[in-house]
């Protein structure tokens, strides 16, 4: 038991290793490809559009990555939180995986067991996936004359109004005593003062703040 | 055919995109094979072990075709190999459209409109979705061992209420949040008036029409496997949507 016990410290201690540098590796990669694309096309970055965009990113996801670390890397373990992190689609595709092979595999959250399964689960379900985009990104290719059709313009220039129509639906449906006064606030605003109407990346701000306030007071109050 | 789409779609890119793909590839088998020998060692049945792979490999795929969906949707507006790097590492759909418009406006645009896109405005979008997202793994590379450790030496905490705390919350009243702020500003774009502009606010209205059915058949009628497609399937429709309105408009 005291073997086996010392063998998976070694063995997560060995795991954090080649997480953090991978980590590190991942970040230096694709941290120097948008440069790599600026030289290419012989254009510079725009440096105050950059820190402009960035600092309104990192005020609303950052929290959001704080909270995601903080639930999910328990029930991920060592290796099934390094590759979740680092290939994305956490809570969609890599929790219900591991907690799929968490019952299949009868294992208990916590248990040097359970860390073994989902790390098997999460680095299968990352290599899947990145051969099933390869594949659709193969089949795309023959494509890109239609999908750069000018007829098809309408369709990606609203790619964002279709995303938020149907999370809002989502969101709005889980939880619409909390929707109803930002929704409210912000559309009698941009109807009031439309110049605000191009100023979401700042309306996110406000109306997700006053989205929590809102969540933060009917917790209390019991009512959700 | 758009100049600008021709550019962000040039073969160099799909090269790199590959060759960073290849060493997360690289990475997950190499925590596969490590974490199935450790499995071995610890007594783990072989078959059991076997059976997580086949099964995870299983699951995964709906879920993956869905994502290949939003590769669609975005590589209209960042071109094919952007958006495959960025739905295969880190991001996900939600993530990358709300912070590609977010970064648009920064540069003074009205959104993340392909006909004003250029690839100095690219470069830039580019390089805020992708720092922008490394939180959550500067988080993991300092704090992932230390905070692992601490959950595992603490004792397990009686939930005496038996109700989540507002943490279970908080996420979903963020996106709520986030979700009115966009349509309350398509809400006032429709507005009859000099620049107003109805399509944004017709399409969001689609999408949800689209995801209230996906949601009808899920929740009442138990159809659990479409939870893996509703929303890009939603947004896909919603933007043909846009085509066959821009036409009749």
């Amino acid at each position: 038991m005291e073997n086996k016990e010392k063998f998976f410290t070694d063995f997560n201690n060995g795991l954090h290793r080649l997480g953090r540098v991978t980590l590190v590796a991942m970040v230096i990669i694709l941290g120097t490809i948008p440069f790599v694309m600026s030289v290419y096309f012989n254009t510079p970055i725009d440096g105050a559009g950059f820190w402009a965009g960035f600092a309104k990113v990192i005020v609303v996801y950052f929290p959001v990555s704080v909270v995601e670390f903080l639930v999910y890397a328990p029930m991920l373990g060592v290796g099934g939180s390094y590759l979740s992190f680092i290939t994305g689609n956490v809570t969609n595709m890599k929790i219900p995986v591991a907690m799929n092979a968490k019952d299949i595999a009868g294992t208990e959250v916590g248990t040097p067991e359970h860390e073994i399964i989902s790390t098997i689960s999460v680095a299968t379900s990352a290599i899947v996936t990145t051969l099933v985009i390869v594949a659709g990104v193969i089949l795309l290719v023959p494509l890109q004359p239609v999908l750069q059709n000018e007829a098809l313009l309408p369709a990606f220039n609203n790619v964002v109004p279709a995303l938020f129509g149907a999370l809002g639906l989502k969101y709005f449906a889980k939880s619409p005593k909390i929707a109803v006064i930002p929704l409210l606030l912000i559309s009698v605003l941009c109807i009031a003062v439309p110049s605000m109407i191009s100023q979401t990346s700042i309306l996110i701000i406000p109306s997700g703040g006053l989205a929590l306030l809102i969540g933060f007071l009917l917790f209390k109050k019991g009512k959700i | 055919m758009n100049e600008y789409l021709s550019q962000v779609n040039s073969g160099f890119f799909y090269l790199i995109v590959a060759l960073a793909l290849t060493f997360m590839t690289v990475m997950c088998v190499i925590f596969l094979v490590k974490s199935y020998r450790a499995g071995v060692k610890l007594g783990m049945d072989k078959k059991v072990l076997k059976k997580t792979i086949t099964s995870s490999a299983t699951f995964t795929l709906l879920p993956s075709i869905s994502i290949l969906l939003g590769v669609v949707a975005l590589s209209g507006s960042l071109g094919v190999p952007f958006s495959w790097l960025r739905l295969s590492v880190i991001g996900a759909l939600q993530y990358e459209l709300n912070v590609a418009e977010i970064a648009a406006q920064s540069l003074g645009l009205p959104g993340l409109k392909v006909d004003m896109m250029d690839t100095g405005k690219f470069v830039t979008v580019a390089l805020v979705m992708t720092i922008g997202i490394l939180g959550g793994i500067f988080i993991s590379i300092f704090f992932l061992k230390k905070y692992l450790n601490k959950v595992r030496s603490k004792p397990k905490k009686e939930n005496t209420s038996g109700k989540p705390g507002f943490g279970a919350h908080a996420t979903t009243a963020m996106f709520v949040g986030l979700c009115a702020a966009y349509i309350g500003a398509y809400i006032g774009q429709a507005i009859p008036r000099a620049g107003s502009d109805i399509m944004p606010l017709l399409v969001a209205i689609i999408a949800a029409i689209v995801m209230a059915v996906f949601e009808y058949f899920i929740q009442k009628k138990g159809k659990l496997v479409l939870e893996n497609f509703s929303l890009a399937a939603s947004m896909l429709i919603a933007m043909a949507a846009a085509v066959l309105i821009n036409m009749v408009l």
